[in-house]
This record gives structure tokens, C-alpha cells and sequence, in this order.
């Protein structure tokens, strides 16, 4: 029993005291420095590297909440009888395959692909759209694409609570549809909506296959630059020094994030 | 109870969210069976060419029947391991059945990347070479989160009443988990079991790290996806498409009929 957990800890560990090693080929030596960390913070390319993860991770994270919070609500109020094919078909789609699904949109949005040349047989446009491949955009809607259906399977999870009772009453006091939702549902949500938000940014800043296959020069994100550490150049003192630095960031924001919940008391709403 | 609310603002995101994550997939399935080479609009012609060049094909081959055996040994691994540890922290009451219950859950909120350096690292300062084990080792650490939480739920079901009549009875403990325990959560348990398999047969990340001469089948794909775009990419991202949904449709009708099965117990013993 204690061997599994044996198998995640000790190597995270292994990971902390290589972070205060120097890198050698593939290996690490003495003596103990704090250079590691020194690099993280100087060099540029990181601070590009991770501009691109906040950004991409935020926008990600933001529209996959926007959108699974709506498709919960249908799910779980009008969908009635459609609701489990439905919502198997949304966890179908992430049984189609984490390449499968990253190899779909190169297709898609390729400089030959069937967004391009659809468009330049209709004769909308002349040339390919750079934009749509090689670029922040395509990695931000592959990474959509990877998250939606977690964010649609943890929000239905936690909006299956909310009776309709709450809804009528919020309409018998003269709420409108609007109103209903600020401040029936979006409260009542707000706990689960941070933890899926987290959960999505912390998995989608992260990656470092789906910017390979579609972020060309400017996609890239801070995954990115672990895996060159720990494949390419062998500098594993470097690269867990970063992954460290990475894990602090993700530990923070989650604290962060529940602490304000706290503040804006939304993290405990009583039933009933 | 809950009545069905009507709302298409709500359905109209559904559907465009389906129409989002499954566009992309039709397309990629469509092209599989495309008589040229060509991946682009217009469709040419229909032909099997390209499943019967990636069915020939001796690299795919390989992968298929390398990522069979780790996810079968991933399977059963995790299926001994997970379910004593899943027992273990059901029998700790208290507090600090909850700390460990968050010791294991807590590798699911860490990306694939870190996962996978941290094994790396711990691989390698032990000077252990990397082969099938390790890659087992790694998918059964990466599945256990899941499995743990699928054990506690059916092991938590378990009346509390029905274990002390058989202490009083003079039942061992071994002989009260084969007799008491066992024959109630053994189809979650299996249920867990193949959860394990199908995400050790997709995974990638993890598995690029700790993987040694070999390759599973997601990295077939993936040093094809390096080179080029090439239909049999299509062929092959289509048979998984198929077989995954396959097993995820047998596993969603036998869950199913499992859950009516429960439901009928339980009112059969409300009756009784």
C-alpha cells in the first residue's frame, strides 16, 4: 500500500535535490548551488515560455468554464431523457486519444487543411491563413479541444445538487433568467467553477506535445522547455530546478484561488 | 423532484460543444478511408488502402502488442495494489484515513510532464534502466489516483453491519474480505481494472519519459507525426477511435446494468 504512494514521492524528492545540483550530460553532480534556480528567473527564453503558458493557460481554462457550465446546466435541467447519451458521448471523446485528438486539429487547421482550402475554394481568401497553424491560436483550441469534456464531467458533477425547487423559488420572488443565474446558479457554482479552472489551466499551461505538433515558433509553452532540459540537452538540474519553480507557482494559485473564495465567502454555501 | 426547465440558450452551447469536439474526429475518420493521399477537400473516392497498409504495417504492430502487455500488467497491478491500498485507507477511520486519502489523490492535480521527470530522475539516480517495468511502474502510479477513487466508492457501500455479524460468527479477517467484501465491489473493482488498461493503452506523456528501447503504440504515432502528415495516421487514430469507443460502450451498458441490478437488491431487501 504504501509502496505506490513510495513510487510518487520519492522521485518528486529525487527531483527536489536534483534542483540543487549541477547538471551534467543526462546526470547530475555536485556541488550543491542555487545556480538552478539563478536560471530559471535569467534566462529569457523561460520568460517568454511562461508569458505564453499564462496566457494560453488563462484563455483555455476561462472559455472551457464558460462553456461547460452552460452545457451542465442542460445536462442537468433540460436535457432530461438525452442526458446520459449525451454526456457519454462528451466522455467518448476523450477516449478518441490524446494524439489522436492533437493530429485532428493539424488537419483541420494545416495550411492545407480543411479550414484553409475550404475557404480558398470558396474564393474567400487567396492565401492560407498563417494565424491558424504553427501558432498561439491552434494550441488554444487543441488544448479546448483536450479539457472541455473534464470541465463539462467535474461541473455536471457538482451542479447535480441545485434542484429545480431553487430555480422556481428564484423565479416566484420575480428573478428573471438573468438574474437566476447571477445569483442562484453562479454562486452556488463558483466553488466548483475555480477548482475546474485550476484544474484546466494547471494541465494546459503545462503541455509540451500539443504546442510540438501545433505551435510552431511562438506557441510554445514552459513544458516545452522541461522536456528539452530532461530530453534534449541532459541538463536535469536546470530542468527540475524549472519544474519546481512550476509546481510552487500551480501550489500558490491554487491557495490563492481558494483563499479569495473564502474571502468572497463562496467556498462553503449552505443547502437548503 | 426536478422538473425539466426549458432553456435554449443552454442547448444551443451544447450543441455547438458537440459539434466542437466531434467535427474535428469525423474529419480525421473521413480521410481514413480516402482513395489519394491528399488530406484536403475535395473527397475523392472511398478505399480501405490505408487500414490495410497500417494493418501490414510491422512498426505498428510492435506498438500494438507492446502497449498490450503494459496495460495488462498496469492492469493487474494496479487492480492487487490499488485495491489493498483502497482497503487500507477504508478500514483508517478518522483523520487519518482523510490525510491518506489526499496522499493519494494528490498525483492527479500533477501534469503528466512533472510525473514523468520526477520518474526519470528517480530511474536514473538509482541507475535503474529503463524497460517494460518501469513504464508499468509509471502507469500504475499515473492510474492509481483513478482506480483509488473507484475502490473507495464501492468499498465505502459496504453495510458496516454485515462485517461484525460475521466477526460475531467467528469469521478471520481474511476470511470476512474473501467472503463479505470481495463478492460485492469485485465488478467496480474490474470495472477499475479496465479504466486502468484503456488509460495505461492511450498514455503518452508519462511513458515518453520512462520508456527504454521499446515503443508503445502512442509513440509510433507520435515519431510519425514528427515526420509528416500521412493518411495511415488517420487509419490508425480511426481503429483506436473505434475499438476505444467500443470498450467505452460495453463498460457504460455493463455499469448500467450493474446500477439497475443495485437498485433492484435494494428495493427487493426494502421489501423483505
Amino acid at each position: 500500500m504504501l509502496a505506490m504512494m513510495a513510487f510518487f514521492f520519492v522521485p518528486v524528492a529525487v527531483v527536489v535535490l536534483y534542483s540543487f545540483l549541477t547538471g551534467d550530460l543526462f546526470t547530475v553532480s555536485r556541488p550543491v548551488t542555487m545556480a538552478n534556480y539563478n536560471d530559471v528567473f535569467t534566462i529569457p527564453v523561460h520568460r517568454t515560455l511562461a508569458w505564453n503558458s499564462l496566457i494560453i493557460g488563462t484563455i483555455v481554462a476561462t472559455l472551457t468554464a464558460a462553456i461547460g457550465l452552460p452545457v451542465a446546466y442542460w445536462l442537468h435541467f433540460s436535457a432530461g431523457r438525452w442526458a446520459t447519451p449525451v454526456l457519454s458521448l462528451i466522455v467518448a471523446s476523450m477516449f478518441a486519444g490524446y494524439l489522436v485528438r492533437i493530429y485532428a486539429w493539424r488537419t483541420v487547421l494545416g495550411t492545407n487543411g480543411v479550414v484553409n482550402s475550404s475557404l480558398e475554394r470558396l474564393g474567400l481568401i487567396d492565401e492560407p491563413l498563417g494565424f491558424l497553424i504553427f501558432s498561439r491560436t491552434s494550441v488554444t483550441i487543441a488544448e479546448l479541444h483536450l479539457m472541455l469534456p473534464f470541465a463539462v464531467v467535474m461541473l455536471f458533477a457538482a451542479i447535480r445538487p441545485i434542484r429545480s425547487d431553487h430555480l422556481e423559488a428564484a423565479e416566484d420572488m420575480g428573478a428573471g433568467p438573468l438574474a437566476r443565474w447571477r445569483r442562484v446558479i453562479l454562486p452556488l457554482m463558483a466553488a466548483p467553477l475555480a477548482t475546474t479552472w485550476t484544474f484546466v489551466f494547471i494541465i494546459s499551461s503545462s503541455d509540451f506535445v500539443t504546442p510540438q505538433f501545433l505551435g510552431g515558433v511562438r506557441g510554445q509553452l514552459i513544458g516545452t522547455q522541461v522536456n528539452r532540459y530532461f530530453r534534449e540537452s541532459g541538463d536535469y538540474g536546470r530542468g527540475a530546478a524549472l519544474a519546481i519553480v512550476m509546481i510552487l507557482f500551480y501550489v500558490m494559485l491554487w491557495f490563492a484561488i481558494q483563499g479569495a473564495l473564502k474571502l468572497a465567502r463562496l467556498n462553503r454555501i449552505e443547502w437548503d | 423532484m426536478n422538473q425539466t426547465r426549458r432553456s435554449r440558450p443552454t442547448l444551443v452551447v451544447t450543441v455547438l460543444a458537440l459539434l466542437f469536439l466531434f467535427v474535428p474526429l469525423g474529419i480525421v475518420i473521413l480521410f481514413s478511408f480516402h482513395a489519394t493521399n491528399s488530406l484536403t477537400p475535395p473527397f475523392e473516392g472511398f478505399s480501405f488502402d490505408w487500414y490495410r497498409e497500417v494493418l501490414n504495417d510491422p512498426a505498428i504492430r510492435s506498438g500494438v502488442s507492446t502497449s498490450l502487455r503494459i496495460a495488462t500488467l498496469t492492469a493487474v497491478s494496479t487492480l492487487i495494489f490499488g485495491t489493498a491500498a483502497a482497503y487500507g485507507v477504508s478500514r483508517t477511520r478518522g483523520r487519518a484515513g482523510g490525510a491518506y486519502s489526499a496522499l493519494f489523490l494528490l498525483p492527479m492535480a500533477m501534469p503528466g510532464l512533472i510525473l514523468g521527470i520526477a520518474l526519470l530522475s528517480f530511474f536514473s539516480s538509482q541507475s535503474i534502466s529503463l524497460s517494460t517495468m518501469t513504464v508499468v511502474i509509471a502507469h500504475s502510479v499515473f492510474v492509481a489516483p483513478v482506480f483509488f477513487i473507484i475502490a473507495r466508492t464501492a468499498l465505502d457501500r459496504i453495510d458496516e453491519r454485515q462485517l461484525e455479524a460475521a466477526a460475531d460468527l467467528g469469521a478471520a479477517p481474511g476470511y470476512r474480505f474473501r467472503k463479505i467484501i470481495l463478492p460485492q465491489v469485485l465488478p467496480v473493482l474490474l470495472a477499475g481494472a479496465a479504466m486502468a488498461f484503456v488509460i495505461s493503452f492511450d498514455e503518452f506523456v508519462v511513458t515518453f519519459f520512462v520508456i527504454g528501447n521499446e515503443s508503445t503504440l502512442p509513440l509510433v504515432i507520435f515519431s510519425r507525426l514528427r515526420r509528416t502528415i500521412d493518411p495511415s495516421i488517420n487509419a490508425i487514430s480511426s481503429l483506436l477511435l473505434f475499438v476505444n469507443l467500443a470498450f467505452w460502450l460495453v463498460a457504460l451498458i455493463y455499469a448500467i446494468r450493474l446500477e439497475a441490478r443495485r437498485r433492484r437488491d435494494l428495493a427487493g431487501q426494502k421489501e423483505g
